[in-house]
């Protein structure tokens, strides 16, 4: 093969996409992205639908101040000596009023929770009154609800942490309904408290179900929600006159354009 | 016919996977953008709560005083108190206030764990309950009126749990005397002093005695304990570790009285005998 000497501007256009395309060789990732970010939504999506992303951005945040506070908090609901303060307590104490921006970071964890049920809610109802659960997309709703759960599983576990009065007592009655739960209910009770009543392993244990098992699993399932979102595509609103999918009921011609003409207007039963 | 229908819906997906392609715009920049705005402001909600909260903190903003986002955080757990109202965080408040509509013993079952399950069920089997392809709201009465439904009870049950008021043990104590005579256990030392522990130990949290007290979640109502005739042993034992005794039961342990006051709040129960 003929060797052409590279002008200064390929060579430098070359050595910048050199790791670009050692990574896509060997990946696929960046035509991965590409394929993501470029992929064609319907031309009447709104400002609703952009309460998805919003979620995930709550997610986000809860991820990222939760490894912080995990950095500082110590799940150890034994009493100090000196202080005569539960070490957890102290600690949620010390993050609160000591560190810096601390109480910054506890308040976004405390208050990114709300934020996060009230969006995954709100998400919700824009996907049913949009009536966008329905085929082919009756798996994502699932995985949607399933998310739900584990949401309000980390406000229930993560309710626990500061370790104080409030957080005492509506967990041990908490713990207490899931314990009449039929069959499950006694067996779930002992596993969530770690014994038959609440005791001193029953905070590290609420510790791990709510920054290990629950975000993990919540993690794997965002990625498939989003995964699911990309593969069968976004909704128009129902309303849009220009909606994608509404052809007409002879929507059997093969042109593109002419079915265009008739969008929506004939295409209901 | 059922077959139809899954023909006619794969070709509206076909069709719509057509019509984006053709029509469509791509994600990057214009639906990111709205995406990236919205996002923006999520994060400033949640950093505008957190600023909220701690600024608003009576005093140098730190401490156990409420502002108006409520504590920064309360006194340290204690499991010896037995006075304090237990209450979940708001987004609980609609299941936490459907418990006190459900009473103990035979439907309080339905209000923990079998409505909250049957709408998990419901509400997963949505989409294998509304098969129409049709999504204009309007055209779909059915589903329109179940989510206003839905939104206006959640409101409701959020609302009536935020704002309910609970018993609290001092106002109690001066109901006491009037137990004893309604329940003929005046001259009962014990059964007195047990009335008195009964009235601050947050029994009536959830309890109701006399037409007093709580019913969350559906616990019993004890005005009439005593006739059951189950001795003060069995009702010591209860109050140490009622699920031992009484399987599933969902209150807590108040072994932290000591024995002597679980004697007087036992001679108490045995004492109410329904006013026979």
């Amino acid at each position: 093969m003929a060797t052409r000497r590279l002008t200064r501007s390929e060579q430098l256009q070359q050595t910048i996409m050199y790791p670009v395309d050692w990574l896509e060789e060997r990946s696929g990732l960046i035509g991965g992205v590409r394929y993501f970010l470029f992929r064609k939504v319907p031309g009447d999506i709104n400002w609703f639908q952009t309460l998805g992303s919003a979620t995930l951005t709550a997610f986000i945040v809860q991820a990222l101040t939760g490894s912080i506070l995990a950095m500082y908090y110590k799940p150890d609901p034994t009493v100090d000596p000196t202080t005569k303060l539960p070490v957890a307590y102290q600690s949620m104490q010390h993050i609160t009023n000591d560190i810096f921006a601390g109480w910054l970071v506890r308040g976004m964890h405390r208050w990114g929770a709300s934020v996060f049920i009230i969006l995954m809610f709100m998400h919700m109802g824009r996907v049913f009154l949009f009536g966008a659960y329905k085929y082919p997309r009756e798996l994502n709703w699932i995985v949607g609800v399933l998310l739900l759960a584990m949401g309000l599983g980390e406000g229930f576990t993560g309710y626990l942490l500061p370790w104080d009065q409030t957080s005492y007592w509506a967990t041990v009655v908490g713990v207490n309904i899931n314990g009449t739960a039929p069959f499950l209910g006694p067996f779930l009770a002992q596993f969530l408290q770690g014994g038959t009543y609440i005791n001193a392993d029953t905070l590290s244990r609420f510790y791990a179900i709510h920054m290990l098992m629950i975000p993990g699993a919540i993690a794997a399932l965002i990625g498939l929600h989003l995964y699911l979102v990309v593969r069968l595509g976004v909704t128009s609103p129902p309303w849009s006159k220009e909606a994608a999918g509404t052809g007409p009921l002879n929507g059997a011609s093969p042109n593109g354009n002419a079915r265009r003409a008739g969008l929506s207007r004939f295409g209901r039963r | 016919m059922a077959s139809d229908r899954i023909v006619e819906r794969r070709r509206v997906f076909q069709q719509y996977k057509e019509d984006v392609k053709e029509r469509g715009k791509p994600f990057y920049p214009y639906a990111m953008f709205h995406d990236t705005v919205m996002s923006l402001v999520v994060v400033a909600v949640i950093v505008g709560l957190a600023i909220v909260w701690k600024y608003t903190t009576p005093g140098n903003h730190i401490g156990t005083q409420a502002g108006w986002l409520g504590k920064l955080y309360d006194d340290p757990a204690d499991p010896g108190t037995i006075n304090f109202v237990p209450r979940p965080d708001w987004y609980f408040y609609f299941l936490f206030y459907l418990l006190r509509i459900f009473k103990w013993p035979n439907s309080v079952i339905l209000g923990t764990i079998g409505l909250p399950t049957v709408l998990l069920v419901l509400l997963l089997a949505v989409p294998f309950i509304d098969i129409r392809s049709e999504r204009r709201l309007l055209r779909r009465p059915v589903a329109l009126v179940a989510s206003a439904l839905v939104i206006v009870s959640m409101g409701v049950l959020t609302y009536k749990g935020a704002t309910a008021k609970e018993s609290l043990g001092s106002e109690l104590i001066a109901k006491v005397p009037s137990w004893a005579k309604t329940e003929h256990f005046t001259g009962n030392k014990e059964a007195v002093a047990g009335a008195h522990l009964f009235a601050v130990s947050g029994c009536l949290n959830c309890h109701t005695y006399n037409g007093t007290g709580g019913g969350f979640p559906g616990a019993p109502n004890l005005s009439a304990e005593g006739a059951k005739n189950k001795g003060i042993t069995f009702q010591m034992n209860h109050l140490k570790c009622p699920a031992c005794v009484n399987p599933g039961s969902p209150m807590p342990s108040f072994a932290g009285l000591g024995e002597d006051n679980l004697r007087k709040l036992a001679n108490f129960l045995e004492a109410s005998k329904g006013g026979k």
